[in-house]
């Protein structure tokens, strides 16, 4: 899982005549410091950091079309980043190059009530877009654990905690502004709510990663703020009951907005990290349901039958917003409670998807797989739409320590991929799937090498992710 | 006519049957649902395993032969259009089930399975597939793929690209490979977004498997009557606006409602200018608070009447105008001619108020049907191709509604695909650059163009070609194209 540092690094001179066009074009705004170069190097997964030679930080469509013009003419690697949450290493120039920081691109250009939709630039955060929308009766649903960038979260086709309702980043970003590799400004889709004109440009773009090109701006879909929202948290003597729990309540067609499982070793750690109080170290669900008034208490009332037929204890309920806050922040914190169960520690996380009926199966097997490894690894997942994470924690100066845990983490992805699923349902391939994506997708592999090689021929756009260019480059 | 030797190599891989050149025989393949082009094809296969298909592929790519798929012949844009010099490989004997999985609640179907097929055999575990586009009874899941069809209920559950986790399909050279998983998401590039819509240009799809609902418990649809069509189209604002997500948002206005009225006798008001048809479907108690509100919203947004469905005999009866609206306006008009753009919803008083204006200049009869709720039109113009001129003038009036669509921010089609029929109109919703991707990524699945050659993207001579003749608001568009 080392980021393969490469020796292909830009030429002197190809770098030179990149820098000088942007130190004239962007001044203060073109950052060769160290520290700068250090904190773009890498996201928040492995700290496998690998610098770019410069940062430059753009403010619009036009100056990032004129970076990637630049690169395109000097052949110089170029990668975007918005504010570095991501766990896959996509962000490490691992080519060198350079790094468009899109992160003061934060500007909502429109929100349309009456369409439910909104256009924001790529740097918006996912909070902050929540916040304008306050007083509008809109939210924009999609929650990853990190407060990202919403062009972040497009260009790895992120999820959250209520994918299970709501949908991922695939299906609601409705079109999309990209820098394409030769430097032009492209817009995909549209503010129709269908089309099927064309070929879907806006999903191939969603999730490409920064490979294809940089997304610039993005179309959301908006939702209405439920009438009545309340949240509970139950209980369950062992972890097979909690993940039977989920399954039934999704065979039921319970229209749950947020289903998450939290194991022993998890709800330990966010008892600690975020003070929950009452609460014993059990395999846990956090439940939380979106409607009419009449509609949620329907919906929690089947909810409740079906976990006490499982052995769950009574619900909690939060239905206070203050209530709900700290639950969930607890839950969006998850991370850095698992971190902090061992201090100096360093952790990646796992990010399998298996179809429901596969669940059961997939997070059992993997539980027994960690307890015969010896290493503290927390379970926390949405599993509604059967999607879970084992946070994978290692000593970084213990060699043998870290190889058990990459080890570890590649059965994960492999056992996943076996049962039908992926080896991704959130996070991306980045450099640290490669080979769990030829795994998954075999022949179909080849077609995304062909793709990478039409639309960046260069092979500059975010070099070395998401798709093994050569063959050899996959493990 | 097939070279003898193509012919030869086909015949050996499939039977007598399954193989047809004689023109009688290949005559009714020679269009689909839009009977406006017609194209007889040089062969039509009718193979029923996927090795056969992959043998026709390997024979047809060695000799250049184009292939044009086929399922169900239901297309409105022409999409399954034969090639004179090619084949049309016609996927009707791929019809099996062949699982449902009712706890990953998902099936996996051969493509020339009906629509409305795989709701019929997962009723069985209380489940059903949600996209269902008017011929449901009829088109086939591997035509819905290529189209990426939609329907009345696609508003709350989504279109095809929603609704389907894995394709398998065989690429031009006969070589299998597969797009999405059986989970929810699935790593690297979208392969299978694009393979969604691709109008068979892609790749031919031998496999899908599609996602299951569960049946919602309770389901009711209001029908309101307004005097007034902008009134009609403000009050889906205002249902949208107020978050609302309907699992049917439907408008009809009075020459359609009239038609239907007289074909299937479902009890719409003729007085009325404009009916809306809003289903709620979920729990009973969720129906009953939500259809309180969608009440409040349609009487507050000035509807004249309102009938809520009191049970299911009575909602299917209201639906049932609405399904049978394109064969009701095949009653009283000799040819009709169905417009698919999608707009903002925001634009739609504008567009339907310059769409009766339009009718009245250009003298053509136009009946409006559409998925109100995600900004689908579909004018239907009433047409007699056997008068004089009037091919012409419907045409020109359906480009005059297309332009307006594409210039409020939407898409010349929503549902039906581009197939021969948008080409022009593609031109206009696409700039250059975006063709350039598009014509990209056809190449990267297909770089001998053999598939369904000549439709879904224009060549960007075809634009420039389109482009002068259609000097846009005295812009020339695409001016730094070569002309011919």
């Amino acid at each position: 899982m080392n980021a393969p540092i490469s020796a292909r690094r830009p030429a002197p001179e190809a770098l030179a005549a990149v820098m000088g066009e942007l130190s004239a074009r962007f001044g203060e705004r073109a950052v060769v410091n160290a520290s700068i170069r250090e904190q773009h190097g890498h996201g928040e997964g492995l700290a496998d950091a690998a610098l770019p030679d410069v940062v430059v930080f753009a403010h619009t469509n036009e100056e990032v079309a004129a970076v990637v013009s630049a690169c395109a003419a000097a052949r110089v690697p170029v990668i975007a980043f918005g504010v570095g949450t991501s766990l896959e290493g996509h962000v490490a120039a691992i080519h060198g190059g350079v790094c468009v920081d899109l992160s003061q691109m934060n500007r909502v250009l429109d929100v349309n009530a009456e369409d439910l939709d909104c256009r924001v630039q790529a740097g918006v955060t996912r909070e902050q877009l929540n916040a304008e929308l306050k007083g509008t009766g809109l939210f924009f649903p999609i929650d990853p654990g990190a407060n990202a960038t919403l062009g972040g979260m497009a260009a790895t086709r992120a999820s959250g905690t209520n994918a299970v309702r709501y949908g991922t980043m695939r299906e609601n970003v409705l079109g999309l502004t990209v820098v394409t590799a030769d430097g032009r400004i492209v817009r995909t889709g549209g503010r129709a709510r269908k089309s099927s004109a064309g070929y879907d440009l806006t999903r191939l773009y969603v999730g490409s990663e920064g490979t294809l090109g940089i997304i610039t701006e993005v179309g959301l879909r908006l939702f209405g703020v439920p009438e009545a929202i309340s949240a509970a948290v139950a209980q369950f003597p062992d972890l097979r009951s909690a993940v039977s729990t989920v399954i039934v309540a999704m065979q039921m067609g319970i229209p749950v907005a947020r289903i998450e499982l939290l194991d022993a070793v998890q709800m330990d750690a966010c008892m600690r990290y975020s003070k929950l109080e009452g609460y014993e170290a059990k395999p846990t669900l956090f439940f939380e349901f979106h409607g009419t008034g009449a509609g949620v208490a329907e919906q929690a009332g089947l909810m409740q039958q079906v976990a006490a037929e499982h052995g769950g204890g009574a619900f909690r309920w939060a239905t206070a917003q203050e209530e709900r806050t700290k639950l969930w922040k607890a839950r969006h914190d998850a991370y850095y409670a698992a971190l902090a169960l061992q201090p100096g520690c360093f952790g990646f996380s796992t990010d399998a998807c298996v179809p429901i009926s596969r669940l059961a199966d997939c997070v059992l097997e993997t539980r027994e797989d960690i307890d015969a490894t010896g290493l503290t690894c927390p379970i926390v997942g949405h599993v509604g739409d059967g999607n879970f994470h084992v946070l994978v924690l290692f000593d970084p100066d213990d060699p043998a320590e870290r190889a058990k845990a990459e080890a570890l983490a590649h059965r994960v992805s492999m056992r996943a991929i076996a049962m039908g699923g992926t080896c991704t349902g959130e996070h991306g391939v980045g450099i640290h799937k490669l080979d769990a994506l030829v795994a998954e997708h075999g022949e179909a592999v080849d077609l995304m090498r062909t793709i990478k090689r039409a639309l960046d021929p260069l092979d500059i756009m975010n070099p070395g992710k998401t798709v093994p260019l050569q063959k050899a480059e996959a493990r | 006519m097939l070279d003898s030797y193509v012919q030869a190599e086909l015949a050996a891989l499939l039977p007598p049957s399954a193989l047809l050149t004689a023109p009688e025989d290949t005559r009714p393949y020679e269009c689909d649902g839009l009977t406006l082009f017609r194209e007889r094809p040089a062969a039509v296969a009718l193979p029923e395993t996927e090795a056969q298909v992959a043998g026709i592929l390997r024979v047809c790519h060695a000799a250049r032969v184009p292939v044009v798929a086929r399922g169900a012949g239901t297309s409105l844009s022409g999409g399954a259009l034969p090639d004179r010099n090619g084949l049309v490989l016609s996927m009707a004997k791929f019809r099996r089930i062949l699982a449902i999985d009712a706890l990953a609640r998902t099936a996996v179907v051969q493509p020339g399975v009906r629509n409305l097929a795989i709701s019929e055999a997962a009723a069985a575990h209380g489940l059903y597939y949600a996209p269902d586009p008017s011929s449901q009874i009829a088109c086939s899941i591997g035509g819905n793929v290529a189209e990426n069809a939609g329907g009345v209920h696609c508003l709350k559950y989504g279109l095809t690209v929603h609704n389907v986790r894995r394709v398998r399909a065989l690429l031009v050279n006969g070589d299998a490979v597969e797009f999405g998983g059986a989970s929810l998401d699935s790593a690297g590039y979208d392969l299978l977004a694009l393979v969604n819509g691709s109008e068979g240009l892609l790749a031919v799809i031998t496999e899908i498997t599609v996602k299951l609902l569960p049946k919602p418990q309770h389901a009711q649809v209001a029908l309101a009557a307004f005097d007034d069509v902008e009134k009609a189209g403000a009050a889906v604002g205002a249902i949208i606006g107020a978050g609302i997500i309907p699992a049917g948002l439907e408008m009809m206005d009075q020459p359609a409602t009239r038609a239907v009225e007289e074909f299937v006798h479902a009890g719409y008001p003729l007085d009325a200018a404009a009916v809306l048809l809003v289903e709620s479907d979920g729990t009973i108690e969720e129906v009953g608070d939500e259809m309180a509100e969608i009440r409040r919203l349609l009487t507050e947004s000035g509807a004249t009447s309102i009938r809520v469905s009191r049970d299911e005999r009575e909602r299917l009866l209201l639906w049932s105008g609405r399904k049978a609206a394109f064969p009701a306006v095949g009653r009283i008009s000799p040819d009709y001619y169905c417009i698919d753009g999608t707009i903002p919803r925001k634009a739609l008083p504008l567009v339907l108020r310059r769409t009766a204006e339009w009718s009245k200049e250009f003298g053509l009869a136009c009946a409006n049907v559409f998925h109100a709720g995600d900004g689908n039109l579909h004018p239907l113009i009433l047409f007699d191709a056997n008068r004089e001129g009037e091919i012409e003038r419907t045409i020109a009036f359906g480009d005059r509604i297309l332009g307006l669509c594409i210039e409020v921010g939407g898409t010349v089609t929503g549902e039906h695909g581009v197939g021969v029929e948008k080409l022009s109109a593609m031109c206009a919703q696409f700039a250059p650059d975006e063709l350039e991707r598009f014509h990209g990524v056809k190449a990267a699945f297909d770089p001998s163009g053999l598939l369904n050659p000549g439709k879904a993207v224009p060549t960007l001579a075809r634009c420039a070609e389109f482009g002068r003749m259609h000097v846009h608001h005295g812009e020339l568009r695409h001016p730094d194209l070569p002309r011919f």
